[in-house]
């Protein structure tokens, strides 16, 4: 209600409460305030929006990303990057020019999901049912299992995400005590043909590695939080 | 901690002023609010009673004071320093202070050292989600640790015996577990050794921790330190919905909570019940609950074979029905303690007012008496034995025993049985007699014993799974409440015998346990003064927030 009272008069809704509502309690009447005549038509406004496609059209038409401008808005996905010079080569390399990976998408952009590797490459995940618990989907499924590892204890013996359910929230990588979940992949869930196949197994999810940020497999955060030496004794 | 121990004398305190207060109240000030509560109370469960919660983590309600954590200190006016608010007599006149400035300090202070070497590695501790420590962390302290110096270590994954896994540095050294198996299972067999930061927990010289009431450790226990091996790492606490129900391990009821999900029972943990179990209960009876999962009936069965309930229900009506025509004699029913007073007394009332039948028998596990201790574990391992002769009394008529039906199926006196349960093992010569029976027809939630070779079979819920009374040793009659739905095509006995007699044209017409349980207080004098209860949800633990 205190909002309300803020906002300034122009953004008001041009809806009037006329008084005859208040005599007559639970039906509201209310008056349109219609457009100006002269702007009733849309016809100019069709011709106005044709316009800006047709100036976009022959902007990429004669002067095309191949040719060296850079200011054109349309994109030629997925093969080239959004900000950069020289455009006149192929598809970017991941390997040998980095830095010039496509880069359409925000840093924290959520793709499909990875899950990290401890050093020695044991699955983060200590199957803790955080993200489990927070998915809003549902659709993460674990099966905890214990380790000989006394220090380590619980994995999960079962981690299957299921991409088509999935909304794409990230809770789930805020959840992670452990980083070991991460959306940062840079992928697309693929098309699939049966549902089956968008189910995303543990080792599917360990192997997976970010395409267009050369990142190691390997999370950097370490367990405990303090430092690589929090509970030894020497 | 140790040298706290001593320091404090409340029965003094409670002596002084002895003379001049009524003798079955003291009044005190808590905070500004006048709790008026009885003698010998203390400080924190009079603060309890008013809805105050001090801190705590030795403190138990069912078991002796130790006063060893520290957690709980109050300020009291008169007195020189901080008091254990456990240990802490309530006395007329007294004023306590658990939000001064200096208490709460403390408390904090006694938190943050608590947690100084514990690992807090909640993500694989299986105690997350209902941890005392991590409630009192929230609420009291929620500072990040302020030590620099590496943490002291201790073992992990101790092996204490056959149900229990130490963690020893989750423990916090409260004590809890030791008093429990001093107190309540009446075994030495844990101890603590070392001194200061370096003291932990194990078991005594020479012992295992085995006794029958082992698992209360795990319940006790505040932090993560002690996990029972049959839950552990199966669950999340807070993935789980809870419904009060009572043990059907024994006669003696223990009154417990179910913990299940995804229709499936994970654990069963004791309810308080003080004229019953208190706060305990054998690890024999939280293990129960894997009869609910394991080979269970999930459809009818004619001759080995599945059938629809239609058919075998005019298959079973078809068999009793000869059978009454013919010599009604030679019909028996088998009531059953395993099963609640509803399922029994329908059954009774079908076989008894109706049918007039005259070979009635007991039906349940055979006794192991040396199971049976002056605790809570009784020797007859059948829930409901008192209710169903309770229900046969009222009735007019005396329930045969197991080697009365033994006798009459040898005997041939016996041609047709109908029979509640699958629980009643039977002699060799017995079995064989059963065979030669015109008709066995067998209401059971697996294929099992009694339930192997039959005419029909008829699969029916199990206790967890159906709203229905049990009355335990002491004549208490207490409530089981549904967790979850019958496996597959089961259904609760009461029902399947109302459908029965509709088959046989004898109209029941009992729609739900509870019309069952209000005609059941009428006609059985032992259940004069009980009550249904209120229907209850189960709760999800979830928002149940930590219970720790
Ligand atoms: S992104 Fe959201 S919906 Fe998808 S798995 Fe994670 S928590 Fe669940
Ligand atoms: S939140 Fe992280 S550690 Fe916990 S189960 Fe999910 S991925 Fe594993
Ligand atoms: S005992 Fe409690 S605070 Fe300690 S690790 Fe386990 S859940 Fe966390
Ligand atoms: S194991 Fe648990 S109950 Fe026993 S002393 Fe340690 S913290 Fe207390
Ligand atoms: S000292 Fe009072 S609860 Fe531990």
């Amino acid at each position: 209600m205190a909002s309300r009272q803020t906002k300034p008069v122009d953004e008001v809704p041009r809806i009037e409460v006329l008084d005859e509502s208040d005599r007559n309690p639970g039906v509201r009447t209310v008056r349109v305030i219609r457009p100006e005549p002269q702007n009733a038509s849309f016809f100019p406004a069709t011709l106005k929006g044709l316009g800006v496609t047709l100036k976009h059209f022959t902007k990429n038409f004669f002067r095309s990303r191949p040719k060296g401008n850079t200011d054109i808005e349309t994109l030629d996905y997925p093969a080239i990057p959004r900000s950069g010079e020289a455009f006149g080569d192929v598809r970017p390399d991941p390997e040998t020019r980095p830095e010039r990976f496509p880069d359409y998408y925000p840093d924290r952009f959520r793709g499909l999901h990875r899950l990290m590797k401890r050093d020695d490459g044991r699955v983060r995940c200590v199957a803790c049912m955080c993200c489990p618990t927070v998915c809003p989907a549902n659709c993460i499924t674990i099966i905890p299992a214990e380790t000989e590892d006394a220090s380590v204890e619980k994995y999960p013996a079962v981690f299957e995400i299921d991409e088509l359910r999935c909304v794409v929230c990230g809770l789930c990588v805020e959840a992670c005590p452990c980083d070991a979940i991460r959306m940062d992949t840079g992928m697309h869930a693929p098309p699939v043909e049966e549902r089956g196949q968008a189910i995303w197994t543990k080792d599917k999810m360990l192997e997976t590695k970010p395409v267009h940020r050369k990142r190691d497999a390997t999370s950097i955060a370490t367990q405990g939080g303090v430092g690589p030496d929090w509970r030894d004794t020497e | 901690m140790s040298d706290h121990k001593t320091d404090n004398k409340p029965d003094k305190t409670a002596a002084g002023k002895a003379e001049t207060t009524p003798p079955n109240t003291v009044t005190l000030t808590i905070d500004g609010r006048e709790v008026t509560v009885p003698p010998n109370t203390n400080v924190l469960e009079a603060a309890q009673s008013i809805g105050i919660e001090i801190s705590h983590f030795c403190y138990h309600p069912g078991l002796s004071i130790a006063a060893c954590c520290r957690q709980c200190l109050v300020k009291v006016d008169k007195m020189p320093k901080l008091q254990p608010s456990c240990q802490l007599i309530a006395s007329d006149g007294m004023v306590v202070h658990i939000a001064d400035p200096d208490a709460t300090l403390a408390r904090q202070q006694m938190l943050e050292f608590t947690l100084l070497n514990h690992p807090v590695d909640c993500p694989i501790c299986d105690k997350a989600g209902e941890c005392t420590l991590q409630r009192f962390y929230f609420d009291h302290d929620n500072a990040p640790s302020r030590l620099d110096v590496a943490k002291v270590r201790k073992p992990k994954v101790v092996d204490l015996g056959p149900h229990i896994v130490l963690d020893a540095e989750r423990c916090i050294l409260c004590t809890r577990c030791i008093r429990v198996c001093d107190e309540v299972a009446g075994e030495h067999q844990l101890e603590m050794r070392y001194r200061s930061d370096r003291e932990e927990l194990g078991t005594a010289p020479g012992a295992v921790l085995d006794n029958p009431y082992s698992i209360n450790t795990v319940d006790v226990c505040p932090v993560g330190a002690l996990t029972a091996k049959d839950f552990r790492f199966t669950m999340r606490a807070w993935e789980l919905m809870a419904t009060p129900s009572v043990c059907n391990g024994c006669a003696t009821g223990c009154n417990i909570e179910i913990h299940h999900k995804n229709e499936r029972a994970w654990r069963l943990i004791p309810r308080h019940n003080p004229d019953v179990n208190q706060y305990w209960m054998c690890d024999e009876g939280r293990f129960t609950y894997r009869a609910l999962r394991d080979n269970r009936l999930a459809g009818p069965v004619i001759d080995g074979l599945p059938a629809s309930w239609d058919r075998a229900l005019g298959v079973a009506a078809d068999k009793l029905k000869a059978a009454l025509d013919g010599d009604k004699s030679k019909l028996g029913v088998i009531l059953s303690a395993q099963h609640s007073n509803e399922d029994n007394f329908v059954l009774s009332k079908l076989a008894r007012d109706i049918w007039q039948l005259g070979k009635i028998y007991l039906g349940g596990k055979a006794p192991v008496p040396e199971r049976a201790d002056d605790k809570l574990r009784d020797a007859d391992v059948n829930p409901n034995t008192a209710g169903v002769k309770a229900v046969a009394r009222a009735a007019g008529y005396t329930l045969g025993d197991k080697s009365a039906l033994e006798r009459d199926l040898t005997g041939g006196t016996l041609s047709a049985l109908l029979v509640l349960g699958n629980d009643i093992e039977l002699s060799d010569e017995a079995l064989t007699a059963l065979a030669g029976l015109d008709a066995l027809i067998v209401i059971a939630s697996s294929e099992d014993r009694i339930a192997r070779r039959t005419d029909v079979t008829l699969p029916c819920a199990m206790w967890a799974e159906s709203h229905g009374t049990i009355t335990n040793r002491q004549g208490r009659v207490q409530r089981m409440h549904a967790a979850f739905p019958p496996p597959g095509q089961a259904m609760p006995a009461w029902e399947i015998i109302n459908r029965l007699g509709q088959a046989c044209d004898v109209a029941l017409g009992y729609t739900h346990p509870r019309t069952i349980f209000k005609e059941l207080c009428g006609a059985v004098d032992a259940f004069k003064d009980a009550e249904w209860g209120k229907p209850v949800r189960p709760l999800q633990l979830r928002f149940a927030g930590s219970r720790g």
